[in-house]
């Protein structure tokens, strides 16, 4: 067990981009033993995906080992050029990959895909991959292998994708599997079933496993042994118990900070030092609304079927007060984002209706719905905010926007005025407002996002997953600056999220669902710590928590 | 599929039947007295009366074109008036020297153009791809009769390898017939390899760089199965698409490089239609190059579901 596999020493890589070499990683040293399983952590742009890709030999055209050696099993991996670098490529080593929708050949049967891997190494008929390719679809747990054979990646789910993926990574038997964020973006329950399996079949084959995460608590689960990178450097190594009780780089300190875990509340999630400015904000407890004040938002039996198939929400019935945070969670297909676009009325409603401040609004079309008068007090922040802003639009014309439409606003002083005071009022530096999308950082474009969301005062802000495409340390700030827009501005929130240690802390009141319905409601820590029924318990227990993470390896 | 075939060709009926009223139009299109216009201008006052008789253009427009309709229906396309054979007939005759030409062109573009992107794409900013490119860029800018006259001077009159001008029907055996075509296929086919390389290799560029392509790679395949098996059916939609709208182009195209070759094919026959003013030949050509034209596409949309599952039908 204890021999070594692979060593990497003193890796440089660059890429060459408009604006010169850029050094992506900058003097990486790790060594992984055969058959462990090796977690590498950091966040984005900490050059952890682009050490993986280098030692598979992956790297984009633009991308270049400038010094260091990649050994494995002795042999110098960057020095390989064709037949021996193919020998390793799948053979040896294998990888897979973030979002395996898109990893995936979308015109090609899984079958074929599965078998063209096995025959690029064995000499074997195509027969004889077919029954092999049949066998690995049994070995990562497909239900009706046969018929999966033939299907294509757009008619499986995400996880089952992912596990296609596996089946083709471990098809050749490697001695070596390189995963790159091989979960993000399924769900907590399919994200540990695909780990799990993951976990099983590398200890089962006695394969050693890099797993290249973003997520903490993910690498704390299922590694005795982690590796946190920033800027291109190895700040620290160690087993999760040390790392997560006394971690000794600033960095690691502030990842762990940031990672939330069943406990820590929004306060929490920066260190000692940024906490001070925050403090005297949470203490301050929402008004509590004058007895007998209408609801916000009552939502009544909302249903919405598309053209065909079952409903995708049914009986959908909720009530939010002014200033209240709401939580609505579940699996991928449970309905929550249909939901949540019903209730900003961008879809249309089947069955049902919804009433904002007294006034029915869930027969008002939704198409129609821009010229209503309520339309700027319901606002939303949508999930990637790469994909959401515009272009050709500057942060400050997309602050703007709104407020011309909306607010009937004029461009001038006034305007600028309103535009910079959103900007400042969500962290967003003045500086920044005649920058494109492209130009700023992701937490820099949820910023602009937010600042759009509020810049006519809305009553009511609906947030679709608003950081699942964020770091932990930019989610943390995110969030707190949510909780304090709620706190201090008294905006309502309803949060989309399928991450529930996310929703548990911002979030008064939590409604899990499934399949279209609720399941359970109830007071966040009160129904996260005891869940009701098996679906909300088990999506409990399929987060990575930090803390079991130790636990785990110690009982190892 | 079978279905959606059959509803495919369906949705072709109305374009077709706007298609026939256009171009039984056209007699009505052109200014003043569609009888005159066809009779000429030496034509005396009777000879008009004949034409106008004859044609039944004393009679309301619809209850023409209904007969039009109904007799083209039954594969009379009229009679031609200067020849006074049948259109049909005559198009008949011309129609195997036109559909080789058509076929010999499309096979060149597509075993010419195709590799031709894929190398270029493949070898992305290098100069092969930018040499690739360039001939591209030529081939688009170059007119047909200029290329025709150019490859025939180089390769038939002075080096010989070729035969200048005419064409030899395929049942005179496969390399008379071949022989004949090489340099109007080259010739007609210039702009469309260039249009087809360049879709190929923008196409293929777009799909290199998705993930499913790295996949490839991490499984150890070779260059060549990545290309051809991976990237290039992912590419192909466009691919085919551009194929099947250059079709257009060979229509116009074949009229020029006729006339250039000298091959007696339905090109020619337009072109001596039209200066003759002889409408019904005029109408049933146009019509039939219309209908080749929805048939490929028709054709083109059954490719696409055949390459890409994820087009329903």
């Amino acid at each position: 067990m204890s021999e070594e596999l692979l060593r990497i020493d003193d890796l440089h890589v660059a890429f060459s981009t408009r604006r010169g070499m850029v050094e992506a990683v900058r003097g990486v040293t790790l060594t992984v033993k055969a058959g462990e399983m090796l977690g590498l952590v950091g966040e984005s742009g900490s050059g952890k995906s682009v050490t993986g890709f280098a030692t598979t030999r992956l790297l984009d055209a633009a991308g270049r080992v400038t010094a260091g050696k990649i050994l494995f099993r002795g042999q110098d991996v960057t020095k390989l050029r064709g037949d021996d670098l193919r020998q390793l490529q799948g053979a040896a080593m294998s990888m897979i990959f973030q979002n395996p929708r898109a990893a995936l050949n979308p015109i090609r049967a899984i079958g074929l895909q599965i078998a063209d891997a096995i025959l690029t190494h064995k000499r074997i008929s195509k027969e004889a991959a077919r029954a092999e390719a049949l066998d690995l679809l049994r070995a990562v747990q497909i239900r009706d292998p046969e018929a999966r054979m033939n299907a294509y990646p757009h008619e499986l789910s995400g996880g089952m994708c992912q596990r296609v993926m596996i089946a083709i990574a471990i098809s050749c038997n490697p001695a070596l599997l390189i995963a790159d964020e091989p979960t993000t973006g399924l769900d907590v329950t399919t994200q540990k079933v695909v780990m799990d399996l993951l976990a099983d079949i590398a200890a089962a084959r006695g394969m050693a496993t890099i797993l290249i995460t973003h997520d903490l608590g993910l690498a704390a689960r299922y590694c005795r042994r982690i590796a946190v990178m920033e800027r291109g450097r190895i700040v620290e190594e160690a087993s999760p118990g040390i790392l997560f009780s006394a971690p000794q780089h600033a960095y690691t300190r502030r990842l762990v900070a940031a990672s939330p875990t069943a406990t820590s509340r929004i306060e929490d999630l920066v260190t000692e030092e940024e906490r001070e400015r925050y403090a005297p904000i949470v203490s301050k407890s929402r008004r509590e609304p004058a007895h007998g004040t209408p609801p916000l938002l009552e939502v009544r039996k909302l249903a919405k079927r598309f053209d065909q198939g079952a409903a995708a929400v049914a009986d959908f019935s909720m009530t939010m007060a002014g200033g209240e945070s709401v939580g609505l969670v579940g699996e991928s297909g449970s309905g929550k984002s249909t939901t949540s676009r019903m209730i900003c009325r961008l879809i249309d409603p089947s069955e049902g209706d919804i009433v904002f401040d007294g006034q029915s609004i869930g027969h008002v079309a939704a198409r129609d719905f821009h010229r209503s008068p309520l339309r700027k007090d319901i606002q939303m922040v949508f999930q990637d905010p790469n994909e959401s802003l515009n272009p050709r639009f500057s942060a400050f014309d997309c602050i703007a926007h709104p407020l011309m439409r909306l607010g009937g606003m004029r461009a001038g002083e006034g305007l600028r005025k309103r535009v910079e005071e959103c900007a400042e009022r969500v962290g967003l530096p003045l500086d920044l407002l005649p920058r494109f999308p492209h130009q700023l950082s992701g937490g820099q474009k949820a910023r602009v996002g937010i600042a759009r969301a509020i810049a006519c005062r809305p009553r009511l802000l609906v947030l679709d997953e608003p950081t699942a495409a964020l770091d932990v340390s930019v989610q943390a700030v995110v969030l707190q600056l949510l909780d304090r827009l709620r706190r201090e501005n008294d905006i309502a929130l309803l949060f989309v999220s399928h991450d529930l240690n996310v929703v548990r802390m911002l979030c008064e009141r939590t409604i899990v669902l499934r399949n279209g319905g609720i399941v359970e409601q109830g007071e966040s820590r009160a129904l996260f710590d005891n869940p009701k029924t098996d679906y909300t318990r088990k999506l409990v227990e399929a987060i990575p928590h930090i803390e079991t993470g130790p636990m785990l390896a110690a009982a190892l | 599929m079978l279905s959606y075939i059959l509803r495919r060709i369906v949705a072709t009926l109305p374009v077709m039947a706007i298609v026939a009223l256009f171009v039984f139009s056209l007699l009505y299109i052109a200014p003043g007295d569609p009888a005159v216009v066809i009779a000429g201008d030496q034509a005396s006052p009777e000879d008009v009366e004949r034409i106008r008789q004859s044609l039944g253009l004393d009679r309301p427009f619809l209850v023409q074109f209904g007969g039009w309709v109904w007799r083209i229906l039954h594969g009379d396309l009229g009679t031609s008036i200067f020849t006074n054979l049948p259109v049909s007939a005559m198009i008949g005759q011309r129609l195997g020297p036109t559909l080789s030409l058509m076929i010999v062109t499309l096979l060149l573009t597509i075993v010419v153009a195709v590799p031709l992107g894929v190398v270029a794409a493949w070898k992305a900013g290098s100069l092969i791809d930018r040499v690739i490119m360039g001939f591209a860029v030529f081939g688009f800018s170059l007119p047909v009769f200029v290329v025709g006259y150019m490859l025939a001077y180089i390769f038939a009159l002075e080096l010989e390898w070729l035969p200048v001008q005419g064409y030899t029907p395929l049942s005179q055996g496969f390399w008379p017939w071949l022989e004949n075509l090489i340099l109007p296929a080259i010739a007609l086919g210039c702009v469309y390899i260039a249009l087809v390389a360049r879709i190929t290799r923008a196409a293929m560029l777009e799909v290199l760089q998705q993930d499913y392509i790295r996949t490839a790679k991490a499984k150890g395949l070779g260059q060549g199965g990545i290309l051809f098996i991976h990237a290039l059916k992912n590419a192909a939609v466009p691919i085919v698409t551009v194929i099947g709208i250059g079709i257009a182009l060979l229509i116009g195209g074949a009229v020029v490089t006729e006339s250039v070759f000298a091959i007696p094919g339905l090109g020619r026959l337009t072109i001596d239609a039209i200066l003759r003013r002889d409408y019904p030949v005029i109408q049933g050509i146009v019509l039939l190059f219309s209908f080749v034209y929805v048939l490929v596409n028709l054709m083109i949309d059954v490719v696409y579901t055949l390459v890409d599952p994820r087009i329903r039908y």
